[in-house]
């Protein structure tokens, strides 16, 4: 893990979710997250991926092995250049999703991780940055 | 690239064994052969073995909840069987809820929740 402490996967299709899913488990794995955080941060990818297949077409996830001191962090950042969400903040409230009833979106992401940004600008794009930190 | 999927008849339910991590297609599937075998076989239920599962996301819950919904149209209960812990807190944590699917602990148990139904169907008659 160490020569390689960042990377990217393009994500179209739905099989690409799959690979989101294979990649962050084997690195949080390989980290040492409990197991049930790697579900945690295995699902929050899993919905992040599946919002840029299914409302912005295609974008890509960008992953990074955070090192601070002794803190030991997984950061995922999804791009897209899609609509752009209207209004983050409504968004982000618990209980909203986005019409035609897809996922609890944004609110669930943020319960499953340690650390949540979105920005998003309409028609041009989204970008979510995600961070999960490893407790010893 | 499709995962193993497995729909076998036991006695007179169905038990649909899940893979560790299933894509859309699997999912799609899944829920065709479900319901094309709740024809076939004319069992009262199926069972749907996730223990092998490791990660739900609201995608899949829904396919699962839908799934119950098309059994229970065509006659049938579906038990869903087996979440692990890490599953289950990851679940409830993103919000999602299995409404009106019934779960067990495990594939027996799940089994006997299925005997059980028929046996209170058939008292009741």
């Amino acid at each position: 893990m160490k020569e390689q402490e960042k990377g990217s996967i393009q994500i179209e299709t739905s099989t690409d979710i799959v690979r989101v899913r294979r990649k962050v488990r084997e690195i949080a794995t390989t980290l040492g997250f409990s197991i049930t955080d790697v579900a945690r941060i295995v699902t929050a990818a899993s919905e992040l991926a599946r919002n840029i297949v299914q409302f912005a077409g295609s974008g890509v996830m960008q992953w990074t092995i955070l090192r601070r001191n002794e803190l030991i962090g997984i950061q995922l950042i999804f791009v897209d250049k899609g609509p752009g969400i209207p209004d983050v903040e409504l968004a982000m409230r618990e209980g909203y999703s986005s019409g035609n009833g897809l996922g609890m979106g944004l609110p669930g992401v943020k319960k499953l991780m340690d650390e949540m940004e979105v920005k998003s600008k309409i028609g041009k794009g989204t970008k979510i940055k995600i961070i999960k930190w490893l407790r010893k | 690239m499709t995962e193993n999927l497995s729909i076998i008849k036991v006695e007179d339910v169905l038990l649909a064994t899940i893979p560790s991590d299933p894509d859309d297609e699997t999912i799609a599937k899944l829920q065709d052969g479900i319901l094309e075998s709740m024809k076939k076989y004319k069992v009262k239920g199926v069972v749907m073995d996730i223990s092998a599962v490791e990660t739900m996301d609201s995608y899949f819950a829904r396919a699962i909840m839908e799934t119950a919904q098309m059994v229970s149209l065509m006659g049938g209960e579906t038990v869903i069987a087996g979440m692990r812990p890490s599953v289950a807190i990851t679940t409830a944590q993103l919000g999602l809820t299995l409404k009106g699917v019934h779960t067990a602990i495990d594939v027996e148990s799940a089994m006997e929740i299925l005997r059980k139904g028929s046996q209170e169907g058939r008292e009741k008659k």
